[in-house]
């Protein structure tokens, strides 16, 4: 046994001393990937320069390229991708697409980081902010603003020519709020183009509300008085549920236009008297018995939202893409037992109005042929500025189109008129959506921004049901350990 | 005497196992070691061309974390709790399948079962089994909308029910939640290890024992547990190194949060930690935080051999 | 044992009438116990089977049911027909009897080195190997990443197969059954001038059957569940195995998976597993015939 310990002891050592002797050293440096080590074009040469991404005096010159792109489309919506790719095709016959799709997003978040440490990482991928941040770390994402802004003509296998770039036309078109959701890195570069979008709906029971005469709240004060309303009806209830506290806690922030996160400087800011305030104000809300949500509740809120008997809800807080979760379920007739009415959820300020923008966004990998890099442009183009794909996808995924032209599309605005509280309740969110385009909002992303998006969500969580005289004090804790676990996890 | 043949023999056995572990194991192990000296570093930093310095910093920045010792504390109970429960409840299980002629069939075909369900299934069960759904966890306001299977059978039996993993829930509960799924999680496997083990006990001792008149406790304790020795010691060293790397089995009863919603990362371990550091692509952190662990197991397993060479009997 | 001596005194028939009740409720004990336990070990299985059979609202619902409302066999159905199951099980059992064949091979003579041959060195490499277990293996992930990247085996078998050929874990269990046989048996077949490879396969393999089908299950396990690895090197879709192209075909736009119909996929894709595993069992139970064995 003792020989066994001096072993291990003694390769121990060697290893430390084989470390000691290499020092900061990295064998894997050698491997690096070809795109990623690539040192950004000097500014100051070109004109067309922004970024890190310098377009070739041609622009895309028709050569062959293979275009991998990763996504987590289920078999419905990747029927309507592989349509419109055949589409591009007809336009850059060149330029093949070849897609996989990688389980969920965190999947996809998980692969390319690893795939990038080797330089295998794919051309286009959906992704989040948060994982846009990670790969930013590898500085492996290319920024496009050179690439938008380029007047450079590109020929089209059918004779036509379009600009490499984006007209304004094509600029305006995109609903501001998810647009600018590439630009939040805290350098002002794009890096990021919006595919499709879900935001925070407040579902309620139209067939109660109707019934009791009670008016959908607008404000938090007016939802407030809604809730001791429903409570006075129903005791046996719990009026909302809000299904997701990070959301909830960050939406309340940009509300209150108070500090949330930073993408420079000071990362954390959320710890401020205005944020305390709001946590009090729904801590005496959850003791009234007014609300609950998913991690409280302990299950999904639509399922309280849903139910028939028992404890009931009449109001449910959640994603627009989840709206026939929100449906309860049909009678033997095909009839459902009660209505949804679907609407903005509850404003500080019901003039300024702020929801969170959700959803898959596209990002291109650096790679080392500039050809790639523009042949994913074109095609990251394609599916954002084509109206009729992004109407499309939109029906078949229940996520809301980015361009507001969507709207004026024949098929989509029959979809947009089908909708009810029943068998339509897609479209009925999706109608929802489209009207409050100017409110969408996103949150900085850096790397630990992720963290700090788990650390409010348990933060509000905790401080619901706090009771007790000193609550204020048990809030402020609360504060102070989620920015020290912030801090610790940069 | 070890002959010079044996030996070559020897080396060319076990060549194969060997030259895969060392480009599949041990040098990624080297890499790890390399990494937990690297101070931040981080895979993703290093493809960028960035370079880092060497220290010691992240062994530093893992015992700096305030819940570094809360960490270490559960993940050695889980061990200490966990591994002879499921061992004992697995020997009995197996000693009794082994020993039953009516239904024997039928009842080994059961136990096989819980190899072709799915995983994901086996965490999806623990929600319906502990969860209470429903809100107010202690008020006259408490509104619960179903209380579990578990609570169920308590409420049958004249009891109130049981906060196991929901706000306000104890550690105590919640502890024993874990201890409950890890086990239960552990048995199949030691049950087939085990049986497997029962079969290849010569049928002669227990021939020998019949004649004598033995009586079954006495059969149990001096024939089946030495000559089980070999394979209990098996099932006991590795389920505590499996049980220093628990990590799946909490998130799959209270998610990412790694503890009820009022304490956030009170059931957190060694290995929650390191998934934690690789969250933020921290592999330097996350390294250090491994070898930390892997010297624990080490002493431990060193121990463990000690104790249980004076008592396998082979 | 003095009760025993007394009894033999005392009236024959009395005793074993008495004996036999003990036995008796010794018997019932041992079949509750049985039985109580079967249904714990059970109740992932049957939840897996009912979940299959529920539509995705109802098992959403708060209040878990116990027996679907309504019985969708029309997911099983949906499975069988979004993902292309075929090619998925035909991946999967290719790898999957490949690595375990293999691997088996390999653990025989690593396990059978380490219990039966004597070489300088031999305990600190089995504690150096045992060692290797205790590093969570996904600090391993970046590394053999890049090491299978340069040596080109990308979307290929091999990436799904030989990364894992070598279980420490595996080694450890067979090593410690084949020091249980006997080493007069190995001398003996020694001095018949019979060699290693032929002791091994006619005396020590048969012995140890039972392990050895135990790793098989465990091996076919693995390869049947293994998800992040063949994610990450093989997801094409002539490699693609059965856990990830199920994960894949039942996701919802929202990113949630469907569930129901995904249990229903794993349902369909492991019945021929479970006939093979009870096919198995009994050679597990069986017990090892021992003849021509003088122990």
């Amino acid at each position: 046994m003792k020989k066994r310990i001096t072993a291990l002891l003694l390769a121990a050592v060697l290893v430390m001393s084989l470390l000691a002797a290499c020092g900061g050293q990295q064998p894997s440096a050698s491997s690096k990937p070809d795109g990623s080590d690539e040192t950004p074009a000097d500014p100051s040469t070109s004109a067309q320069t922004v970024g890190n991404f310098a377009v070739p005096e041609g622009g895309y010159d028709g050569s062959a390229v293979t275009i991998k792109f990763y996504n987590t489309m289920g078999a419905n919506l990747r029927a309507v991708l592989d349509a419109y790719i055949v589409e591009f095709n007809k336009l850059y016959p060149n330029i093949t697409i070849e897609v996989t799709q990688v389980g969920n997003y965190d999947d996809v978040r998980d692969q390319i980081s690893t795939e990038i440490t080797v330089g295998n990482q794919p051309h286009i991928a959906y992704c989040y902010p948060d994982h846009v941040a990670l790969y930013n770390l590898a500085k492996a994402v290319t920024t496009l603003d050179s690439m938008i802004d380029s007047k450079i003509e590109v020929k089209r296998a059918d004779g036509s020519t379009e600009i490499l770039g984006l007209t304004d036309e094509q600029k305006a078109d995109f609903i501001e709020g998810y647009y600018n959701e590439g630009k939040q890195y805290g350098d002002g570069l794009m890096y990021t183009m919006p595919l499709s979008k879900s935001t925070e709906v407040l579902y309620y029971n139209k067939t109660f509300f109707e019934a009791n005469n009670i008016s959908v709240p607008t404000t938090w004060d007016e939802l407030e008085a809604v809730c001791a309303k429903i409570k006075a009806i129903d005791p046996k209830s719990i009026p909302l549920g809000y299904d997701s506290e990070a959301n909830w806690f960050i939406t309340m922030c940009e509300q209150y236009k108070s500090p949330y996160t930073s993408a420079s400087g000071d990362h954390f800011l959320f710890d401020n008297d205005q944020n305390h305030a709001f946590i009090k104000k729904f801590n005496e809300w959850y003791q009234k018995g007014y609300l609950t949500t998913q991690t409280l509740y302990g299950g999904y809120t639509s399922g309280l939202f849903t139910a028939t008997n028992g404890i009931k809800s009449y109001m449910s807080i959640g994603s627009s893409a989840g709206a026939t979760h929100q449906r309860p379920a049909a009678g033997a007739d095909g009839s459902y037992p009660f209505e949804v009415g679907i609407a903005t959820i509850p404003q500080v300020d019901a003039s300024n109005k702020k929801v969170i923008s959700q959803g898959p966004s596209l990002c291109i990998f650096q790679k080392s042929n500039p050809q790639e890099v523009l042949a994913s442009w074109l095609f990251v183009k394609y599916l954002t500025t084509t109206v009729e794909f992004q109407a499309e996808f939109g029906m078949a995924s229940g996520y809301v189109p980015v361009l507001k032209s969507v709207g004026e599309n024949a098929v989509y605005a029959d979809f947009i008129k089908s909708a009810d509280g029943g068998n339509f309740i897609s479209a009925l969110s999706a109608k929802v959506c489209l009207e409050q385009e100017s409110a969408y909002y996103t949150s900085p992303a850096f790397n630990g921004s992720s963290t700090a998006r788990d650390q409010v969500g348990s933060l509000l969580t905790k401080c619901l049901p706090m009771t007790g005289s000193n609550i204020d004090a048990q809030i402020d804790k609360a504060f102070q350990d989620a920015i020290d676990e912030c801090e610790y996890n940069t | 005497m070890v002959d010079s043949k044996q030996q070559w023999k020897a080396w060319l056995y076990l060549a194969p196992a060997i030259i895969l572990l060392l480009v599949f194991t041990v040098w990624p192990i080297f890499n790890t070691v390399r990494m937990a000296f690297l101070e931040n570093y981080s895979g993703l930093k290093a493809a960028a061309g960035m370079q880092f310095t060497f220290g010691i910093g992240n062994f530093l920045k893992v015992l700096e974390y305030r819940r570094f010792l809360q960490c270490l504390k559960n993940t050695c109970l889980l061990c200490v709790l966990t591994v002879p429960i499921s061992t004992i409840l697995a020997l009995l299980i197996a000693v009794a399948l082994n020993s039953i002629k009516f239904l024997q069939k039928g009842l080994q075909t059961v136990f096989f079962l819980p190899y072709v369900t799915n995983s994901i299934a086996i965490g999806m069960v623990f929600a319906a089994m502990f969860n209470v759904v429903g809100s107010f966890y202690g008020t006259e306001n408490e509104l619960v909308v179903t209380a579990g299977i578990i609570n169920n059978v308590i409420e049958f039996f004249g009891g109130s029910h049981i906060n196991w993993i929901n706000y306000g829930s104890t550690y105590e509960a919640n502890m024993f939640v874990m201890v409950v799924y890890i086990v239960w999680n552990a048995l199949p496997f030691k049950i087939l290890v085990l049986l497997g083990g029962l079969q290849s006990i010569n049928k002669q001792y227990y021939d020998a024992a019949k004649v004598d008149g033995t009586p079954r406790r006495r059969v149990f304790t001096h024939i089946t547990v030495p000559l089980l020795s070999p394979m209990l010691a098996y099932v006991i060293i590795t389920g505590f190194i499996g049980g220093f790397k628990e990590y799946t089995s909490i998130v799959g009863i209270f998610g990412e949060n790694m503890g009820p919603p009022d304490d956030a990362k009170r059931l957190n371990t060694m290995v929650g930690f390191i998934y934690d550091a690789l969250e933020t692509n921290s592999q330097g952190r996350a390294s250090a935080a491994a070898l930390i662990l892997f010297g624990i197991i080490l002493v431990v397993t060193l121990i463990n051999n000690q104790v249980s060479k004076k008592r396998i009997h082979y | 044992m003095s009760g025993k001596v007394t009894m033999q005194e005392k009236d024959m028939q009395q005793v074993s009438a008495q004996q036999r009740i003990v036995k008796f409720a010794v018997k019932c004990m041992v079949y509750l116990f049985l039985i109580i336990m079967a249904v714990v070990v059970l109740f992932p299985f049957y939840w897996m089977i009912i979940s299959s059979l529920k539509s995705l609202t109802e098992y959403r619902l708060s209040v878990p049911t116990f027996w679907p409302q309504k019985i969708m066999l029309s997911n099983y159905l949906e499975a069988f027909t979004t993902a292309s199951l075929g090619r998925l099980f035909l991946n999967t059992m290719y790898v999957g009897v490949v690595s375990t064949l293999l691997s088996l091979v390999i653990t025989i003579l690593s396990a059978f080195a380490f219990a039966r041959l004597e070489f300088k060195g031999r305990e600190t490499l089995f504690a150096c190997l045992l060692a290797t277990m205790m590093i969570p293996g996904e600090l391993f992930t970046i590394t053999n990443y890049s090491t299978v990247t340069q040596l080109g085996w990308m979307n290929t078998y091999t990436v799904l197969i030989v990364p894992f050929l070598v279980s420490v874990f595996y080694i450890f269990l067979l090593r410690q059954n084949f020091m249980q046989i006997p080493n007069e048996l190995y001398l003996a077949a020694k001095v018949d001038g019979s060699g290693d490879l032929k002791y091994l396969c006619k005396v020590m393999i048969p012995l140890s059957l039972p392990t050895l089908i135990s790793i098989t299950i465990l091996k076919m396990m693995g390869a049947w569940n293994s998800y992040i690895w063949p994610r990450l090197v093989a997801n094409d879709e002539a490699h693609r195995m059965i856990t990830n192209g199920l994960r894949n075909a039942f996701t919802e736009t929202t990113g949630d998976v469907n569930y129901p119909v995904q249990m229903a996929a794993v349902a369909l894709v492991s019945a021929p597993l479970f006939l093979v595993f009870v096919f198995l069992r009994k050679y597990i139970m069986a017990g090892v015939s021992r003849s021509g064995i003088k122990g």
